[in-house]
């Protein structure tokens, strides 16, 4: 790891933008999503870009990317006129998208993934590949982002973070000067997260423009030096870091601002009976020894760092992968031979954290996403036909219920849906089922502030009506404002239980941090 | 509401008629209605109640394996085994039912154990198919491909078994009845396909199974995680499959009076062809009989055609492809038209 | 040392085609005195070279997840054209010639896919119907017999290797350096592991799967000849069905139906050990009737321990949290 990238260029001076972009506006479908949006980014500087989902930000992006073509407006990139044909072409030009699904190829190596478009040639104007010089350079680009792997490692091999970084040595190996990231740090562990933190600082030392679109505003004031927030297609705020607070970016990104975004609930209210017990779940190679109780009428927070195994814990509780010994009991009664369907006779529902590929049917309309785990219920007869009478109508109450908006939930698509209405979709879908037991996974991930209230008040309700609850979060804000009780996961193993009482963020983030016995790969 | 089917999304306002005609489910059927019409300018025959009745009768047999594919394209599978199926079903059930040294021929109940014999054969296959796509998760084009090599080639064999020569024949008169009968002009065989379509279709829009059908082809990820069987769905599609192809065995056994072992070979892509056609998705989650009844009759009213005007092989061939992937660049059209609003 | 363990207990997981191979040529060899000669074993790839040349097209155009039916039809196309049209022309003229047409049929289907974005499966299911329709109509339905030139050319040897195994070795060299050692061929398995990435990755996606299918479309055409200058004359029925003995090839070789993942030397050793057992079989006179019940119970054999394998695999690769101590 010896021989660093050569800065790209020196930094123009400081006071000329690279990127400037005025009055741009955009329409799809007759509907204008864009509307004369402007600012400007300086070399050196990373701009945060806040929003709403739906607020404009990846269209702004698109269109800096070359994905889609701008109906107006004028984009001055290093001082002339900017109009990229498509991706490709901005890449060119020196602009690099790394998009949240990365976009690499699993089956083929480091290298070939960095030089997919532009390999080295044997023979300049012939198209054989030079793959020792592929070898060479993608070992210097590596070099670049601190990451100490042979080029020719397959990316199937990578972990998420790895992947990142490959990506970010893929835009300077195309010379990029601006490097827009989309919500970078969602699926990065901390470890990761202050590696990528900083590389982007030492990319911003060599005079690279960076724009750091995030739902994290933690992560935006620590990054960013100026931040421009959007809502509606409009810019409703644009200001230097030191002159924004996170209450300020909330309020201009929602409109309002928001005295509670956590909805109260009484925490006092005496619990019921335990409902779901846990006793001494194991797992090889995944969770050790889990034991934990749920009450009746109770919120259960599992924190935790990315990769701790909370996930993996909601997943065998739920009977979709497997655990070699310990019990469940769901009102004192052990799940036997646990699998999605049993554990759904015994009650229980899972919101999964990834909804796109294990929650919904993207293209199917809504209500027959709803009422796909409840058709049983609605079944009756001989030949088990459907009471669509019954059920339609249900469905229809229940859509109305976590308030999806959408004209005709028998003819929109849900992936016509915002994120925040996909997930109300995939919520509607186990209150159908009216489950006593409601393991949420995420259950607020990639969506906006306005839906997220609106999830935490579905929560509060069911926990009123004495369902329990196991809610995962990476954020600890939420768990925080949601929660009876937190316990901390790390290394699949409960490091330690919280009382509402005895909230602590630095505590809980202690708990998490714990290393293990001995340290691990990942 | 209607059923799981991908519905036409309109979020926009009302259409030109020729969008609306483009979009419109009953496509395929207005395409071989004017198709027909065409037609009867230029072979007038085919208008006559006996070709109708003829297009009718040839397209019974077709219809049934076209309608257990249905169920395998639905859950995103594909069944490239079906008419091994009715070879193999075929060559079995008239060993069973033959007067030339059959197992039952003269029990009484030949043709009933006959019958017995196709389903068995049909099921058996179907089933073995299903535990190789879901218990060994090996990929249905393959699985389904060597099943139809091994077949074909296994019906072939049991023939050279049985007979020297390259059909079973002397089948029961009773039994020819069922392909070749008539009940107040109109063939049996239609008797048998209105209750294995209406089956089929109360199954996929009305049932429990039906609805698992789709999501396990939209989404089998979140299919399971939503508390389907997934692996049963797809097992028992493979199954139906099976069992429709037993059932197309015997109307074209009958209707051939005789066991074949080519019986079908040339029906494969037909069958795929015509589905697809009427609407069903090869990337699963998306069809309806209905559909596929079209398409089945599109193809058949195109071969009818061409037959009466006595073309010869060769251009056939080239229309019929022609016509298909006519019918296929509309299709793509009337999608990117969907996508597009 | 149990690091090497793994490697070997993975290692026999992976080649267990290799090892069906192996098992297959002992017990031939031990039935018959002639299996196991080195003319044999000429002969089988020498029968196996144009089932071979046509599955290294399809290989290209599996590992981007399409498919392609009308190889057959293409191939009788092109026989029927050289038997019919091109009966004055040396070989070396007439074969060219040929190929172009094949790569016209591979354009059609090309241009259906990539322009008209009609499924591949659906194009190449109606390109079938039409190359055959259009064949027929040149043959007149009736045999076509090749001329002496191209018969000539079937049965010479060059250095003592037959010519149809040089063709075949030629198309191999040029498979193989194309998807190896050029960008379009690594474009190749870029689109077959994730077409909207490659896309997004400023990969010309429609070119390249453009490309593929005309690739595929020339190995059918050349298939067609070779096949052609070995039989003498094509029947109406040259060429039916050939897309699935091509397509088994190609899974049997270890290439993926669902894009990405594969090559065109595991093809051509799944194209030799069909054409091995078709050989072993005829060599220990057993009856013709059970030829395609004992090809299909071995490609199924190869399929299944490749899903096991990749199941197995998947369970080993599943992400740990926690190291637990041995």
């Amino acid at each position: 790891m010896t021989a660093p990238v050569s800065p790209l260029q020196a930094a123009p001076e400081a006071d000329q933008p690279l990127l400037k972009i005025e009055g741009l506006c955009k329409s799809f479908f007759g509907v204008e999503v864009l509307h004369k949006v402007g600012f400007s980014l300086k070399a050196g500087r990373v701009l945060g870009l806040v929003g709403e989902n739906g607020s404009g930000k990846s269209t702004t992006m698109n269109i800096i990317g070359g994905v889609h073509q701008k109906d107006a407006g004028q984009i001055q990139f290093d001082g002339v006129d900017y109009k990229p044909k498509g991706p490709r072409d901005a890449a060119r030009q020196g602009i690099a998208f790394i998009h949240q699904e990365l976009n690499l190829f699993r089956n083929l190596s480091i290298a070939e993934n960095l030089f997919i478009t532009e390999f080295p040639k044997l023979v300049p104007g012939l198209p054989f590949i030079d793959r020792a010089a592929a070898r060479k350079r993608a070992a210097e680009l590596l070099a670049a982002v601190d990451l100490d792997l042979s080029p020719s490692t397959l990316v199937n091999k990578l972990s998420q973070g790895e992947r990142q970084l490959v990506e970010i040595a893929k835009a300077l190996g195309a010379k990029a000067k601006v490097i827009i990231f989309d919500e970078p740090t969602t699926s990065l562990t901390t470890r990761e997260t202050e590696r990528l933190f900083d590389i982007i600082n030492r990319l911003r030392a060599q005079g690279i423009a960076i724009i750091y679109i995030s739902h994290i505003l933690d992560d935006v004031m620590r990054i960013c030096d100026d931040i421009v927030v959007l809502r509606d297609g409009h810019v409703v705020g644009s200001a230097l870091k030191s002159d924004m607070t996170i209450e300020r970016m909330i309020s201009l990104m929602v409109g309002r601002s928001i005295d509670q975004l956590f909805p109260p609930r009484d925490y006092s209210a005496p619990k019921g009976e335990p409902v779901l017990e846990v006793s001494g779940v194991t797992q090889r190679g995944t969770v050790k020894d889990i034991t934990f109780t749920v009450r009746a009428g109770e919120v259960l927070g599992i924190s935790g760092l990315m990769g701790a195994g909370r996930s993996e814990l909601a997943r065998i509780l739920f009977g979709i992968d497997p655990y070699s010994s310990g019990e469940i009991k769901v009102s004192g009664v052990p799940v036997v031979a646990p699998t999605p369907t049993v554990c759904m006779d015994h009650g229980m529902a899972f919101l999964t954290e990834d909804r796109r590929v294990e929650g919904l049917m993207m293209e199917a309309p809504i209500d027959n996403n709803i009422a796909l785990s409840s058709l049983q219920k609605y079944a009756g007869g001989l030949g088990g036909f459907i009471d669509h009478g019954r059920l339609d109508g249900d469905v229809q109450k229940m859509s109305a219920s976590v308030q999806i908006s959408a004209k005709d939930i028998a003819r929109t698509l849900v992936k016509n849906l915002s994120g925040g209405n996909q997930q109300k979709v995939v919520i509607g879908k186990w209150l159908l089922r009216e489950p006593k037991i409601f393991i949420l996974d995420e259950p607020t991930r990639g969506i906006d502030v306005g839906a997220k209230n609106e999830v935490y008040k579905i929560i509060n309700s069911l926990a009123a009506r004495g369902a329990c609850i196991l809610m995962i979060s990476s954020e600890i804000e939420e768990l925080v404002g949601m929660c009876d009780r937190i316990m901390v996961m790390a290394h699949g193993e409960i490091r330690a239980t919280f009382d509402r009482g005895g909230f602590n963020r630095e505590d809980i983030l202690r708990a998490a941090m714990w290393d293990g016995n001995r340290s691990t790969a990942a | 509401m209607t059923s799981a089917d991908a519905t036409i999304a309109s979020k926009a306002r009302p259409l030109p008629a020729w969008k609306r005609l483009l979009l419109s489910e009953y496509l395929v059927l207005i395409l071989t209605v004017v198709y027909f019409a065409v037609m009867m300018f230029v072979v007038p025959e085919i208008a006559t109640a006996d070709t109708l009745l003829d297009v009718l009768s040839a397209m019974m047999p077709l219809l049934v394996v076209a309608i257990g594919q249905t169920f395998v394209l639905i859950v995103a599978g594909i069944d490239l085994s079906a008419p091994s199926i009715i070879a193999m079903a075929s060559v079995v059930g008239a060993s069973v039912m033959t007067g030339d040294a059959g197992y039952a021929n003269g029990s009484g109940l030949e043709v009933i154990a006959g019958i017995l014999a196709f389903l068995a054969v049909g099921s058996v296959i179907g089933l073995f198919n299903g535990t190789c796509v879901t218990r060994f998760n090996m990929p249905p084009f393959i699985v389904t491909l060597t099943t139809m090599m091994f077949f074909s080639g296994a019906a072939i064999w049991y023939t050279t078994v049985h007979t020297d020569a390259s059909s079973i024949g002397n089948l029961p008169r009773s039994f020819i009845e069922i392909g070749q009968g008539r009940v107040a002009g109109l063939p049996l065989s239609l008797a048998v396909v209105l209750v294995v379509a209406g089956a089929a279709h109360f199954i996929l829009s009305r049932t429990v199974y039906g609805r698992w059908l789709y999501a396990v082809g939209l989404n089998p990820k979140a299919a399971a995680v939503s508390g389907v069987p997934v692996r049963k769905v797809i097992f028992w599609a493979f199954v139906i499959s099976g069992v429709c192809a037993a059932i197309s065995s015997v109307l074209y056994t009958g209707r051939l009076e005789t066991g074949t072992p080519v019986l079908g070979q040339r029906i494969l892509l037909d069958v795929i062809g015509a589905a697809v056609i009427g609407g069903v998705s090869l990337f699963g989650g998306k069809g309806k009989i209905l559909w596929t009844i079209f398409g089945v009759l599109f193809l058949t009213v195109i071969d009818k055609s061409l037959q009466l005007m006595g073309l010869p092989i060769a251009s056939v061939f080239a229309i019929k492809g022609s016509i298909i992937l006519a019918a296929a660049i509309i299709d793509a059209q009337r999608h990117r038209l969907l996508v597009s609003r | 040392m149990s690091g090497f363990r793994g490697k070997f207990s993975l290692l026999v997981l992976q080649n267990a085609p290799l090892l069906l191979f192996a098992v297959l040529v002992i017990v031939f060899g031990l039935m018959s005195d002639r299996f196991l000669t080195p003319i044999n074993f000429v002969n089988i790839v020498n029968q196996a070279s144009h089932i071979a040349i046509i599955a290294i097209g399809m290989t290209f155009v599996l590992l981007i997840a399409g498919i392609d039916l009308s190889v057959g039809a293409n191939m009788y196309l092109s026989a029927a054209i050289l038997g019919v049209f091109l009966v004055g022309m040396p070989p070396l003229v007439a074969f060219p010639v040929v190929a172009l047409l094949g790569l016209a049929f591979g354009a059609v289907n090309a241009f259906m896919i990539t322009q008209l974005r009609v499924a591949a499966f659906i194009t190449t299911l109606a390109t079938l119907f039409i190359g055959r329709g259009i064949a027929l109509y040149f043959s007149g339905n009736k045999m076509v017999p090749f001329s002496k030139s191209v018969l000539a050319f079937g049965r010479a040897t060059y250095l003592g290797v037959p010519s149809a195994i040089w063709v075949f070795a030629i198309v191999l060299i040029i498979a193989l350096v194309v998807l190896k050692l050029t960008t379009f061929g690594r474009q190749v398995y870029a689109i077959g592991a994730d077409p909207d990435a490659a896309a997004k990755a400023g990969i010309n996606v429609k070119r390249v799967v453009f490309t593929v299918y005309c690739i595929c479309g020339v190995c059918a055409a050349v298939g067609g000849l070779v096949s052609g200058s070995q039989v003498a004359v094509a029947s109406s029925t040259f060429g039916f069905q050939k897309e699935f003995p091509v397509i088994a090839a190609a899974v049997l070789g270890g290439t993926s139906l669902f894009g990405g993942r594969g090559g065109v030397l595991g093809t051509v050793f799944g194209a030799v050990l069909i054409q091995t057992v078709e050989n072993g079989l005829v060599m220990t006179n057993a009856n013709p009737y059970i030829y395609p019940l004992v090809i299909s119970v071995i490609i199924f054999i190869a399929v299944f321990t490749d899903s096991s394998r990749t199941t197995v695999l998947e369970r080993l690769e599943r992400r740990k949290i926690r190291v637990e101590p041995d």
